[in-house]
């Protein structure tokens, strides 16, 4: 199975860095929802602009956020 | 030339340090110059005959015994010239046969290389291949700088032996590196080849490996970070007519509306001073450079790289203007005699002031820090001033090193900070004052020392305060900060492993390899890839635990207490597991290190998306017909977008990783011979452009 942001070996839905930075954007979302109350989708808005944000979670954030689950 | 009756051989490191040896020890302080073939020696004339032959750092090398180059494991290895292991040390040659004839006509043989690991083992390889088993007759001068007093004194006091546990420690390290990293090395290089039928050089080693790791996994937790945003309140307050910031108690406000409602709470009201909080420190002088302070300090203040910082205090040193700069000591010995190189130094202008002042106490006693080498003390200036004009990275670090030296003798410098509580509405906001009572040392380190002063008026408890303006500033969390070539340095250090000679070379050799790029180091693709490929078959290689156990092991040579014997073949039986493993998943390993090579090759090219149609990459290309690089779409072969743009066709052109300040685009970096790099920012209608065009 291939990873659904880029073409490596996923062991699930993403390879396992993809994986590690979706695991870490979902951990955060409940920080972000506190802070703001924004909603999910709202929140991937976010973090996929945010500067501070790392590459890997900003392409599954930009995934996500196409997709139905965003 | 007449022949010379028998005398004694010196040999040194380097032809700037025979120079300085042999001027040192002539009586008259003319040695004569001789160049044979190529190879400059010195003829001085003490209490007898002295002819002093400088090396070109390492002339022998540990090399394969015998074989090809294109298998392993090998484990055969035995030392031999540099010329016969290096293309391009042809050189090696003329000088070796150059010392072997004038050890010939020696009867006295002196090791007077630099006192350490590499110095040590230098000069042992010179006296028992060069000049034929001489390694257990030979004296040794051991010296931290290279004035002339204290090389005398060194000739005077020679140490009766070679310094033999280091040259165990120096050659078992050598031999220990050269395992590992041709091994491993070899393994991966032959893998990717096999696989792909393309040869790339891919590297290896025993701290190379672990100091990638630490490198890919700091950029594992940046690339998966996800910034938190929290928010803090500044406020200006209005303190008898004079304005002065004022921070909020909570440092760290985590959600918007609890700021806000702060902020409104606060805005314009006045509140009362609850508390004056005085407080007097004492801040210590710095202590003394060890080789990474110095690396670090000179990259703090100037950006100059640890391996570029090095290599100007070893030419500083050369010219017996500082001391031994390869030190892990931050210790100064009364002996160098503080007063006598302060006087000396006080000769320069610019630091006269300075040396003044120091003069004038009567007991001059160094802050010294904890750690202390056995072979040499901190760097310190000799009190020699430059005889020849210096360039400007080499003045900067003759001058830190000076100014250092004289700071560490201050005073301690006398400060007092402020702290007044202000209470508004039950929110209590903070005014910070700080100053300086007494400078001490600072004036003595004033080119890099920051001085930022906040004074506040004499206030009292009970007094009004109004805060004029309340900000709410939005902040987020910030990922951990990239490493750079010093704090690599550093992490290396405190992890223990690579010695303060090799640590420098090793950051230099993963930019080499391309596994890593720019100052504020970002892994590479190939970086991940090599690092990944090591983690899964070969998982020790990269461990930090095994490169200090065997780090440890070689500092007990050095003491005596282990054996290079035991240390080596403690290696060999750690490799020799691991490299049948390694071939035996030989193929899967080749696939994933060529699709890695493939992948970091056309990194390489790739600029960034293309401005035009948004979806496609910019790459640099060459055209079929006629060769020509340039810049296209990659959405071009798929007929969707035609974007193209022309490239210069000289020189190498590779992306900047940077955007155009004024455009947005991505830059592109252009080397050309002859002329310093620049960027090219490749938008025809980039705005700086026309402004540039317009002011011409």
């Amino acid at each position: 199975m291939k990873c659904k942001v880029c073409d490596k070996e996923a062991v699930d839905d993403y390879c396992e860095a993809h994986e590690r930075a979706y695991k870490n954007l979902v951990e955060k979302y409940d920080v972000w929802k506190r802070a703001l109350g924004v909603s999910w989708k709202e929140y991937l808005r976010e973090v996929a602009k945010n500067e501070y944000t790392g590459s890997w979670v900003k392409e599954v954030a930009e995934k996500l956020a196409e997709t139905r689950e965003g | 030339m007449p022949p010379l009756e028998k005398y004694v051989l010196i040999v040194t490191e380097k032809p700037e340090a025979a120079r300085r040896i042999a001027q040192a020890l002539d009586k008259e302080g003319k040695p004569e110059k001789v160049e044979e073939n190529g190879v400059p020696y010195f003829r001085a004339v003490r209490d007898r005959n002295l002819v002093v032959v400088p090396a070109l750092g390492h002339l022998y090398t540990v090399v394969h015994e015998r074989g090809r180059r294109s298998y392993y494991p090998v484990f055969n290895f035995k030392w031999a010239p540099r010329h016969l292991a290096e293309r391009g040390a042809k050189n090696i040659q003329t000088w070796i046969e150059v010392i072997t004839k004038l050890a010939d006509g020696a009867d006295e043989f002196i090791a007077a290389c630099d006192y350490d690991l590499e110095g040590s083992l230098i000069g042992y390889c010179i006296l028992k291949y060069a000049c034929k088993n001489k390694e257990n007759d030979a004296k040794r001068m051991k010296f931290s700088t290279l004035t002339k007093s204290e090389l005398e004194k060194a000739y005077e006091e020679l140490l009766p032996n070679l310094d033999f546990g280091l040259i165990e420690a120096g050659k078992t390290r050598h031999e220990v590196d050269w395992l590992y990293g041709i091994n491993l090395s070899r393994a991966l290089t032959l893998a990717a080849k096999r696989w792909s039928g393309r040869y790339t050089t891919l590297s290896t080693g025993r701290v190379q490996g672990p100091t990638l790791r630490f490198l890919v996994e700091r950029e594992k937790d940046i690339q998966c970070f996800v910034p938190t945003p929290f928010w803090n309140i500044k406020a200006e307050a209005e303190v008898k007519r004079s304005v002065y910031e004022a921070e909020y108690e909570k440092a760290k406000i985590e959600m918007q509306a609890e700021a806000d409602t702060i902020v409104r709470a606060c805005s314009g009201k006045s509140g009362k001073i609850k508390r004056v909080e005085v407080k007097k420190f004492r801040q210590m002088p710095p202590v003394p450079f060890d080789v990474g302070s110095l690396q670090a300090e000179a990259y703090r203040l100037f950006g100059y790289t640890p391996r570029g910082t090095l290599n100007i205090a070893e030419r500083l040193y050369l010219e017996a203007l500082i001391s031994y700069p390869r030190t892990s000591s931050q210790k100064l010995p009364p002996v160098i005699d503080y007063r006598v190189i302060i006087t000396s130094l006080s000769r320069n202008r610019k630091f006269r002031k300075s040396a003044l002042t120091l003069l004038k106490k009567t007991e001059l006693k160094p802050n010294e820090g904890k750690k202390s080498d056995p072979a040499h003390p901190a760097v310190y200036p000799t009190g020699n001033l430059p005889e020849r004009p210096l360039s400007d990275p080499e003045k900067k670090i003759f001058n830190l090193v000076v100014w250092r030296f004289m700071a560490v003798f201050g005073e301690p410098a006398v400060k007092q900070s402020v702290k007044l509580t202000v209470d508004v509405n039950a929110h209590m906001f903070y005014l910070r004052g700080k100053q300086i009572l007494k400078t001490g040392w600072m004036s003595l380190y004033e080119p890099y020392v920051k001085t930022e002063e906040v004074i506040l008026p004499p206030i009292k408890e009970g007094e009004t305060v109004r805060l004029r303006k309340v900000i709410r500033e939005d902040k987020f969390i910030n990922p951990p900060s990239r490493y750079n070539p010093s704090s690599l340095l550093k992490k290396m250090e405190e992890e223990g492993i690579g010695t303060k000679a090799t640590r420098a070379d090793i950051v230099e050799t993963l930019y080499n390899r391309n596994y890593i790029l720019e100052k504020r180091i970002f892994v590479t693709g190939l970086g991940f890839d090599v690092t990944e490929v090591l983690n899964e078959y070969c998982p020790s290689v990269i461990s930090v635990e095994l490169t200090r156990e065997l780090e440890r092991k070689m500092e007990q040579i050095q003491n005596h207490e282990e054996n290079r014997e035991n240390v080596l073949m403690t290696a060999v039986d750690q490799l020799k597991p691991l490299l049948t493993e390694f071939k035996t998943q030989e193929t899967a390993i080749g696939e994933a290190l060529s699709n890695a090579i493939k992948k970091a090759r056309l990194e390489e090219r790739t600029i960034g998306k293309c401005p035009h149609c948004g979806t496609g990459k910019l790459m640099i290309l060459y055209s079929r017909k006629t060769g020509k690089r340039f810049i296209g779409c990659t959405n071009y072969f798929k007929k969707l977008c035609e974007t193209s743009f022309p490239l210069p066709q000289r020189g190498t052109v590779k992306p900047e990783r940077k955007d155009c300040h004024s455009c947005g685009w991505p830059l592109l970096l252009v080397r050309m011979k002859g002329r310093r790099p620049w960027r090219l920012c490749f938008n025809p209608d980039c705005p700086l452009k026309k402004e540039r065009k317009a002011a011409s």
